[in-house]
Formats: structure tokens, sequence, C-alpha cells
């Protein structure tokens, strides 16, 4: 019997409600869910605006022919994308094998369903305002529309080539080239590849029988793909665990700095070993970019005070994203930590000293924002010194509350990232980003702005020499909420 | 070596665990049997301070497990999965162990060889992760982890489980040459009574919380212990 589109749903909505804090995932769904309008309602617009741009900009150019010189580029960009993002969805594949499904069942199903992934949709929200609006502006014609069809049946050819390349990194690295190439060779040498190749899709257009050649690869890819995940429905073969190389094994540098070093290389080989842990840091490293929303905007420059925001994201990107979730990093095998020689304030240290350390690193990758000026310069390395001193140690603080367990090597899903979602951990935003804001506000407004920075580094650099006295305050909450921490880690073990 | 005074676990009332008077000598092999739901892992919990107890305290050493951490340096267990470090190889995993035991990289390489038989070349120099390892072979590595540094007291839940028959008969005899040659106290929970009988000087069988029956082991102490639990 296969499985019904109802069951597939019920299983889901149980998997759903059934999950701890489901309270506190609906309202991030919700959330996420208006956010996803937001994007919906985006692309739509855009492609309604899409028609008028072109007229506007191309005015003696046919608007499908302009949107056919740029749709390889999209296709080649929408096909590395996936290639780094999309996996073929067969993680509860496993739990059906033994069921009364044949093979053939099971793959069709992973088949529809990867076809419901974010990238098919761009190309339909998108070009179906726009075929909308030529049909409406220079009327109705059946070549449109079977451009249309043969784009979208192009997006799906795309998403099932990803299964049968089967992360092959020729391939990717072949497409990137060609990319690279492509735009190089059209706007230093004129050479016509792109333009000879855009003319294929003009074809499409203005001959729509080429569309049956676009349906019959549709129809062999879908076979292939078809064939080829029936025969990876092995457990030794497309879902074994891939074997993994091993990074990060030397580090023998920090061995001199005793168990504060030790601990360290943990944190050092859990960042780079563990994929939930390489995005939130990916995640703060992305930060550092934060300011050139701010800085290149002359607005902001009669208003230092809103650029401090920009400072504190810039420099405490990694301390933020990564620090939050201290000690949830080491909620699966937080028992065996308590039970070692280790004092806590030894292992607090530790994620201290990382948390300034980045700091420090942000701060000199955000040396390239001299470019905006001294005051610019000024705004960062002050929020710097702020973070370093004062942000670091408000992050342990914080995450001294927050007791959600963190699955490692566990991808966190697009829009779906409310692991260790928390209202405290937003409650403590406030002070994280408010207050240094406040400070610099004062002293701004009451004297001028070098005496707001000099505030703002100034609380930083009392917190750095009362570190060790904050610290012991720090440790007494963690000591304090040991037992709840370990029983909430400890909670969903299977 | 440990000794317990009236120690209770309540959860909602319920009583888990009820350990009027219980203690552990020196260097004994002390063997924990139960049914499911009989205390056994709250007891270790308790006794590693991971769980605060209702009433009642736990004294290894004569130190308070609650009131003071220098129990730590020479107490260790290994209780489940959650006592290794997933992204870890056992050598890296090792060294860090004994880091906090403050042994060099090479005492512990050199702590872990005499174990090879053991781990039946199938631990050491793998080239993977701690997380990748069957869980067969995650149990060994755990054991022979929780040895390093030879602490006095090694608490160990359910070793035998998910071994082989090789192994499980090397780990008896492991477990017997520690505590002769360093005095080890070995505390073991097991549902294998041939093998608890077997190793364990003594056996304490909890049912509900509470203490059934505290017997020195004999030859007759299998039978005994079948016949409880064939009712």
């Amino acid at each position: 019997m296969p499985i019904t589109v109802k069951q597939s749903f019920s299983l889901s909505k149980k998997k759903f409600f059934r999950a701890p804090q489901w309270e506190l995932k609906l309202a991030a769904r919700i959330f996420i869910g208006f956010l996803i309008l937001y994007f919906l309602v985006a692309f739509l617009a855009l492609g309604v605006a899409l028609f008028f741009i072109i007229r506007k900009i191309f005015p003696d150019q046919e608007p499908v022919s302009v949107v056919n010189q740029w749709i390889l580029y999209f296709f080649a960009i929408d096909f590395l994308s996936r290639y780094f993002i999309q996996n073929p969805p067969v993680t509860d594949v496993k739990s059906f094998l033994l069921q009364p499904i044949t093979k053939i069942q099971i793959v069709r199903r992973v088949m529809f369903r990867s076809l419901t992934s974010f990238f098919n949709f761009i190309p339909l929200i998108v070009l179906l305002p726009f075929c909308v609006v030529v049909s409406k502006e220079n009327g109705l014609t059946l070549n449109l529309w079977i451009w249309f069809l043969g784009i979208l049946t192009l997006s799906g050819v795309s998403n099932f080539l990803i299964f049968l390349i089967n992360k092959n990194r020729n391939v990717a690295l072949g497409i990137f080239v060609f990319i690279v190439g492509g735009y190089l060779s059209e706007t230093y040498l004129k050479s016509p590849i792109i333009p000879y190749v855009s003319s294929a899709f003009d074809k499409l257009y203005s001959q729509p029988l080429w569309v049956g050649l676009l349906l019959i690869l549709f129809s062999l890819i879908w076979y292939l793909t078809q064939q080829f995940l029936k025969s990876q429905l092995y457990l030794d073969k497309g879902l074994s665990k891939k074997k993994e190389r091993i990074i990060g094994s030397k580090l023998y540098f920090l061995d001199r700095w005793g168990v504060i070093g030790v601990l360290l290389k943990n944190d050092i080989r859990l960042i780079i070993r563990n994929i939930r842990a390489r995005q939130v840091v990916l995640m703060g490293f992305l930060f550092l970019f934060y300011g050139l929303i701010f800085f290149t905007q002359d607005i902001y420059k009669e208003n230092p005070t809103t650029l401090i925001f920009a400072g504190i994201f810039v420099t405490g990107g990694f301390m933020t994203t990564f620090g939050q979730y201290v000690p949830a990093w080491d909620s699966e095998y937080y028992s065996l930590l308590m039970g070692q020689n280790l004092p806590y304030i030894d292992y607090l240290k530790s994620k201290l000293y990382l948390l300034m350390f980045s700091v420090v690193v942000c701060s000199i990758l955000s040396l390239p924002y001299l470019y905006f000026g001294k005051n610019t310069m000024l705004i960062i390395l002050a929020s710097g010194v702020f973070n370093f001193g004062f942000g670091s140690l408000l992050n342990l603080f914080s995450g001294a509350y927050n007791a959600t367990p963190m699955r490692l090597n566990v991808k966190a899903k697009a829009f779906e990232n409310t692991q260790g979602f928390n209202i405290t951990q937003m409650l403590f935003a406030l002070p994280k980003l408010v207050l240094p804001v406040i400070i610099f506000y004062i002293f701004n407004l009451l004297i001028d702005f070098n005496a707001g920075i000099i505030a703002l580094s100034m609380v930083g650099v009392l917190a750095f020499f009362m570190k060790n006295y904050l610290l012991r305050q720090v440790e007494k909450i963690y000591q304090a909420k040991k037992y709840e921490t370990l029983a909430a880690f400890n909670k969903n073990k299977i | 070596m440990i000794s317990v005074e009236s120690l209770s676990k309540k959860y909602g009332g319920l009583n888990v665990l009820d350990l009027q008077e219980l203690t552990i000598p020196k260097g004994e092999i002390f063997g924990l049997i139960g049914n499911n739901g009989a205390g056994k892992t709250t007891f270790f919990s308790l006794l590693l301070d991971l769980i605060e107890s209702t009433s009642g305290t736990v004294l290894i050493n004569e130190i308070n497990v609650q009131k003071s951490e220098v129990w730590k340096p020479f107490t260790s267990a290994f209780i489940d999965e959650s006592y290794l470090i997933g992204y870890l190889t056992v050598e890296e995993y090792y060294h860090f162990i004994g880091a906090l035991r403050g042994m060099t990289k090479e005492e512990v390489d050199a702590f872990v060889v005499p174990f090879e038989p053991f781990f039946n070349s199938e631990v050491l120099n793998q080239k993977k992760y701690l997380r990748d390892f069957s869980k067969g072979n995650q149990k060994k590595a755990g054991i022979i982890g929780a040895l390093i540094g030879h602490p006095e007291l090694v608490i160990l839940d359910e070793p035998f489980a998910n071994l082989d028959p090789t192994t499980q008969i090397r780990l008896k005899n492991i477990l017997k040459e520690e505590a002769k040659k360093h005095g080890t106290t070995f505390l073991i929970s097991s549902h294998d009574l041939t093998h608890v009988t077997e190793v364990c000087e003594r056996i304490v069988l909890l049912e509900k919380g509470v203490i059934l029956k505290d017997i020195k082991t004999t030859a007759s102490t299998l039978k005994e212990l079948e016949n409880y639990f064939s009712n």
C-alpha cells in the first residue's frame, strides 16, 4: 500500500507537536512564515516589475529575449547553489524499507518531495507574474507560455541532475569555470559563447516545438534518477554514512597552555568537525559585512549612535553566534565533563578566551572599514574593546540560562533554525546590543563623540581588569544551575 | 571508599531510590543488579553528583560529593555514549581525559598499549571519529577511557552489554587485574547474572529503589539470583 499524503502529513504533524518546546517552535514557525511571505511578495513584485524595468532599459529589445540572455547565468548559479545546499530528502527512508511498499514508490516519494524544494519555486514565482504582465502588455501568445513551461522543465532537470552527479566535484568546478569564463569572455573578448547559448532559449520562444526536446530530456533524467536512487536504496550504498576525513588533528601549539589549552583544542575541533557548529561560525563571519549596510549610507554619518549597533555586530558576530550556545555546545557529553577533574572556572575561562580571541580577529579583519573614515574605525574599535572585555563575559552569563541541548552534527535546515531558540536568549540580546548604544549615546550627547568612544572602551577595559571577579560570579550561576542544565541536556537522549 | 546514608531520590512524590545505608570498602568489585527501573542508574548519577538527592548524602573517601569537587581527580565513570566526545578520534579523546588527569600524551599512549588485545585492533588508529564507531567499539573505547590514570573508583554501567563474547571475557580479566594490581574499586551494574557473579565479590540487588539482597559472592550465588529473578 502506498503511503498516502494524509499519512505522511500525519507523521509530520506528530513529529512537530511531540517535539520538546513545540510552543516555542510554533512561535518561531509563525515568524518564519511571515519571512517567507515577505520573500514571496518580494519575488512576485520582482516578477511584475521585471517587464517594465526591461522595457525601460532596453526599449528596442523583446523582453523575453533580454531575460533569455540572463537566464543561463541564473541556471548556472541555481545549479551551483543546489550542488552545495540541496540533498535528496532520504533521511526517513530507512524506516520505510521494511514496510510493504515497493522501492519504486519510495523513490518516487523522495523525488516528488525534492520537487517541492525552494529552488524550484524561484523561476515559478518570478516568471509567472512576468509572463502574465507580458501577456497583458504585448498580447497573449502560446509561444510565451510554452517558453515558460520550457524554463520550468529545465529547472526540474537541474533538480534531478544534482542527484545524478552525486557530489561530483569536477562537474561543479566545470560549471563554475563556465560561468566565470563566459562572463569574462563576453565582457573582455566580446566572444559569443553566452549569446550563442542564449539564442537557444530564443529559439524555444520563436519555435515552441523545441519544448518537446526539453520534455524528452526531463523524462530521460527522471527515469535515470529513478533507476539511480533505486540502486542506492541499500544500507551500504546511498543510505550509508559518508566516511569523514579527520581534520584538525595537529593543534599541538595549544598544549603549552595546560588545561585551558586542552579545552581550547576541543573547541576548535568542535567548530571544524560539526556541521551545526560550522554553520553558526559562518554566520558569525558574515556579520563582518554587516557594517557595509550602515557605513555606506550618509544618513547614519550624522547619527553615530546607530553605527554602534554595526560596530557591535561587526566585532562580535562570532562571539554572539557561538557564545550564546555555551554550554549547549557541550550538551552531548556534559555529564562526562561534570565528572572529570575539571573545575568549572577553567571550563568557563577556556570559552571566555575563545570569545575574546574571536573579537580580536574580527576587529583586525574589519580594518578595511578604515576606508569609511577615521570615525567609523573608532566606532568599530571601541565596540571591539567593549565586546572584548564586557560582551564576552555577558555572553557566558547569558549562556548559563540556555539549557536547550544542541545536536552537533545535524544540519539546521533553512528557515528551520530554531535549535536553541529561546525567549531568554532574546531578552539577553538587549544588554548585549542596547547597553553599548546607551553608553555611547549619553556621553556623545553630554560631551562629544570622542567622550562616547572613550566611555564605551572604558567599560570594556574595566570589565577586562575585573574579569577574574566577574567570571567567579558567572561560575556561581553555572554551579547553581548545574543539575537543571544536566537534566535538560540529558532529557532528549535517545 | 563510598559510604551512603539515608540517600533518597524522589520524582514527583515517587521514590526512585531509597538507600538506608551502604558502605563499599576500597578495592572491592561491587556489582549492582536489578530489573529496569530498579534505580541503578539513579544511584550512579547520585554518586557522580549529576542529579541532586532528595535527602541523604554520598561520601567518597569522606568527601561529600555535593559539597566539594575534590573527589573528581580519583573517580571516573563510563555510563553511556554521552561519556564520549563524538567528534574526537579515540586517541584525541584519551589525550583529553589524560590531560585532565595530569598525564602527558606519551604517558597516555603508553597506558593504552597493553589493552590492544581487548580492543582487538578495532579501536586504536582507526582514522575516524568516535561518533562513527559501532556501539560495541564505542563501549570498548569508553571503558578503557575510564581506566586512564588508574583512578581509585571506577563506575561502569552495563559494561558487558553490546560486547562480543571474546571481549566480555577479556573485560572480566581486565577488571579483576586492575582491582588486584592497583586496588581499584569498581562499581558495576549489569543484567548478565553470570558475568556479575563471576567478577564481583559482592552483589547488591535493587528493586524499586530498595536493597533487597546484599550478598558476598559464593558458588551458590548465581543459582540464588536466578531463582529470585525467575519469580
